[in-house]
């Protein structure tokens, strides 16, 4: 009974086409590239089982240390799936195209991956950071039973909405109330709403959202998306897991371009782009800098779970409906590096 | 401008709107052919491929296990057989015990009845056993009473023959006072007639009185027998001499020229003792084989065998009165009296001692009898009655010899000693020893001089002895035989006196 936003959010899936990297092709002809789809609020690793089928034959003999790389950058796995896409394909690429590598793990860059626990402990443990940053503690998810726990995860990783939601509410999670949802949608989302909170800070004057930024630097100036030079390295990404502190203002709401702002102070002046694409509800979009100052940076693209939203939108909306199931929020966005 | 709520809402919807759109680029578009393309097929493959690998690797720890369970089996089969093996020898072993077991109960229970058998047989013997010593205890008190009877009996008739012996005594005595009388009147006036104050008494006949020489020297020495001379007598007055040996002979001598006159044949057994009548006519042979022989010297008959005793007869005499009597004395403890003209025993004396020697009186009345026991008794011959004993000897009595006159008697006896009695008052006129003179056996007999002075004895070691009765000193010893002297005896008519020794020889001295 959730509501058509979290559906969306939960069914999406991005296409993938995945080759095997051609120093690992062990067999002639070379093998075909294999088409998945990839749950957007998934992870890279947990596609392994889908895709290892394709190219078993093809391998040289060896052990498997399995990991991605896109135009060469390796993958971090971690990152859920969806966020990677809409952070490093400034110019949606359907399919995208990933390489698989079956050796050669480059453990300089990516922490290593024992294949689908790895994941969700990370997946647990981001939990217990977002109920300690909603909460104040994260003694809920502590207390939650193992089978629970596990099937939560299962929930999860199967992209299984109702379950979740059945799940969810034993985490007690302290949410914001959000009566633009209950406007937005027809059929009422009465599990998502109404749970206000028992403990924790921010009843219903403040409360803090965990937020996971990744902001993407470009150096040069662009017009179009499809300009967008490749990223060469995560040097160029800075990650930031900052929360947000939800202010409740009477007669005031909270919006996306609020949160954007607390979030990045530095590109203050956000400018209202109506370029046909929406802006996520990052921190501030600032556009003030291609109107002449050269020393601010610009916010070129903010992306929530795929999509750019108007920046007058409703943060509390954007939280309740786009967050992912470890209730983070991730942002994803694309500046242009200030000219210092 | 529109309301910052409507501003918001609009915002919204915006999203929703974007959102869709995405879905619809997203996987709107590319689900279904993903899924149509042939990932299910693919993953089918890798699917087959891992199930034959299971399946391969399955088969192989089967096969595995499959060798396993045959080796296993082949084991187990080896130990099967070997255990049916064992088990047929041990079932062959238990037929052969079970036989053997039902054999040994068989043997068992037979074993067990023979063992009843002879339990019952044994107890019936034991009670059989004890019935017979019962028995035999009855028999034994029985034996004995009947020998106490038996020997209460013979008490009996002994004092019964004691009795009518003695009453027959009586009346003999009754008789001879008579006769006594008769006689002392006669007497009386032939008294008178004496010079020499010796009363001497004649029946029959004449006497010759003869002065005997001491002999000393060897005449003849003839072998007279085969075995052992037990008896030597000399014919009445004369020089012919009987010998009696162990060959069962009595033969005849001539002592003068030492030659066999007549051999007289018959005795069936050894010759202990001889007699011969006064009138020379017979000779009377006292034999081991429990008779007496009595031969008729000029035929050389046996006229008379006398039976009657039960053992052998070791002593003869004959009456100098009448050659009718004869006293006989044997070893079965008895003396006994033949009649000769009848041919059978006419009394019999017993006693406790065997009589080793005989002699009758002059009168032919009275028996002198020499015993085992060393007494010399007298007999009545009528009534066979003891007169009177007189213990002569410290052992036996070997030789009973009466004088010529029948005044003197002499007595040998094993204990060397040869004793003189007075034949009216029994006692001992002289005693004769000499330390080489020892009697060679119970019947070595001595013999006085016809003179009535010397005592002639045998000894063991062949010498012969005579003694001086007057001084009782030795007057000759007469050396020629080696073995021992068994019979002396001196001739009536004065010399030669013979001796006969166990080897059979015979020697004359004169």
């Amino acid at each position: 009974m959730a509501n058509e936003a979290v559906k969306y959010v939960w069914e999406g899936a991005i296409p993938l086409q995945i080759n095997l990297h051609k120093s690992e092709v062990a067999s002639h002809p070379a093998p075909p590239p294999a088409l998945v789809l990839a749950p957007r609020i998934g992870y890279l690793p947990l596609l392994i089982p889908l895709i290892k089928p394709y190219f078993k034959d093809s391998l040289p003999p060896g052990e498997d240390s399995i990991w991605f790389d896109y135009k060469g950058v390796p993958l971090k796995w971690y990152i859920p799936t969806g966020v990677l896409f809409d952070l490093l394909c400034a110019e949606p690429e359907r399919p995208w195209n990933l390489t698989i590598h079956f050796r050669g793990y480059p453990t300089n860059i990516l922490i290593p991956c024992e294949g689908e626990d790895s994941v969700k402990w990370n997946f647990v443990n981001s939990l217990k950071e977002a109920q300690y940053i909603i909460n104040g503690n994260c003694k809920n998810v502590m207390n939650m039973s193992q089978s629970d726990q596990e099937d939560l995860w299962t929930s999860v990783m199967n992209g299984d909405l109702d379950a979740y939601t059945r799940l969810s509410p034993k985490l007690k999670m302290a949410t914001i109330e959000d009566e633009f949802s209950r406007k937005a949608s027809l059929s009422s989302p009465q599990s998502r709403q109404g749970v206000t909170e028992t403990d924790g800070a921010g009843q219903n004057k403040t409360a803090r959202i965990p937020v996971r930024l990744y902001v993407r630097s470009i150096n040069q100036n662009f017009e179009n998306l499809e300009d967008v030079p490749e990223m060469d390295t995560w040097d160029d990404i800075s990650y930031l897991n900052r929360p947000v502190e939800f202010l409740r203002e009477e007669g005031k709401c909270f919006t996306l371009r609020n949160a954007i702002e607390s979030l990045l102070p530095e590109f203050i002046g956000d400018r209202a782009q109506t370029s046909g694409e929406e802006r996520s509800k990052d921190g501030g979009t600032e556009e003030a800098e291609a109107e002449g100052l050269p020393e601010m940076g610009e916010i070129k693209l903010a992306r929530i779970q795929g999509i750019e939203m108007k920046l007058e939108i409703p943060f509390s909306w954007v939280v309740n409906n786009l967050m992912n199931p470890e209730f983070y929020l991730h942002i994803s966005v694309l500046v242009k590096a200030p000219q210092r | 401008m529109l309301s910052q709520e409507e501003k918001a809402m609009e915002a919204i919807k915006d999203a929703l709107r974007a959102l869709r759109k995405r879905h619809l680029l997203e996987e709107g578009a590319h689900a279904p052919a993903i899924s149509a393309l042939s990932r299910p097929i693919l993953s089918q493959g890798s699917e087959w491929k891992e199930k034959t690998e299971k399946l391969e690797t399955e088969l192989q720890q089967c096969y595995k296990a499959q060798s396993r369970l045959s080796e296993q089996l082949v084991i187990e089969v080896a130990e099967s057989r070997t255990s049916k093996a064992f088990l047929q020898e041990k079932e062959l072993l238990i037929i052969d015990l079970q036989k053997d077991l039902t054999q040994t109960r068989e043997e068992c229970t037979r074993l067990q009845e023979e063992l009843d058998d002879k339990t019952k047989t044994v107890d019936v013997l034991i009670t059989e056993n004890q019935e017979i010593r019962s028995q035999l205890e009855e028999m034994t008190n029985r034996a004995q009473k009947a020998e106490s009877e038996n020997k209460m009996l013979i008490d009996r008739w002994m004092l019964q023959k004691m009795q009518d012996a003695e009453r027959l005594n009586e009346a003999n005595d009754l008789y001879e006072e008579m006769l006594a009388k008769l006689k002392a009147n006669g007497l009386e006036s032939l008294a008178r007639q004496q010079v020499d104050g010796i009363v001497r008494r004649n029946e029959d006949g004449t006497d010759h009185f003869v002065e005997s020489t001491i002999p000393s020297t060897c005449g003849h020495r003839i072998h007279a027998h085969e075995g052992g001379c037990g008896s030597i007598i000399f014919e009445y007055n004369s020089g012919t001499l009987f010998t009696g040996g162990q060959d069962r002979a009595v033969k005849m001598w001539d002592t003068n020229s030492g030659t066999l006159i007549k051999s007289l044949y018959g005795s069936l057994g050894n010759i202990l003792d001889l007699a011969v009548t006064h009138d020379n006519k017979s000779v009377i042979a006292a034999s081991s084989s429990n008779n007496l022989f009595v031969w008729d010297v000029s035929s050389g008959r046996v006229r008379h065998t006398l039976t009657g005793h039960t053992d052998k007869v070791c002593a003869v005499d004959v009456s100098k009165f009448s050659s009718r009597h004869v006293v006989s004395a044997a070893y079965d403890r008895t003396i006994k009296l033949w009649d000769l003209h009848k041919g059978y025993c006419t009394n019999t004396v017993l006693f406790a001692s065997n009589c080793n020697a005989i002699c009758l009186s002059i009168d032919g009345l009275t028996v002198f009898s020499g015993h085992m026991d060393g007494n010399l008794r007298l007999w009545d011959i009528q009534t066979g009655k003891l007169l009177s004993e007189v213990a002569g000897h410290s052992s036996a009595v070997t030789s009973v010899s009466l004088s010529r006159n029948g005044n003197r008697i002499l007595t040998s006896g094993r204990d060397n000693v040869h004793n003189v009695f007075d034949t009216r008052t029994l006692e001992i006129c002289g005693t004769l020893r000499a330390s080489g003179n020892r009697l060679a056996s119970n019947w070595s007999r001595s013999c006085i001089s016809p003179d009535d002075d010397y005592v002639a004895a045998g000894s063991a070691d062949g010498t012969v002895h005579v003694w001086s009765l007057s001084n009782g000193n030795i007057v000759s010893v007469l050396k020629e035989q080696t073995s021992p002297i068994l019979c002396c005896s001196w001739s009536g008519i004065g010399k030669p006196l013979a001796s006969a020794d166990k080897n059979g020889y015979v020697c004359t001295w004169t």
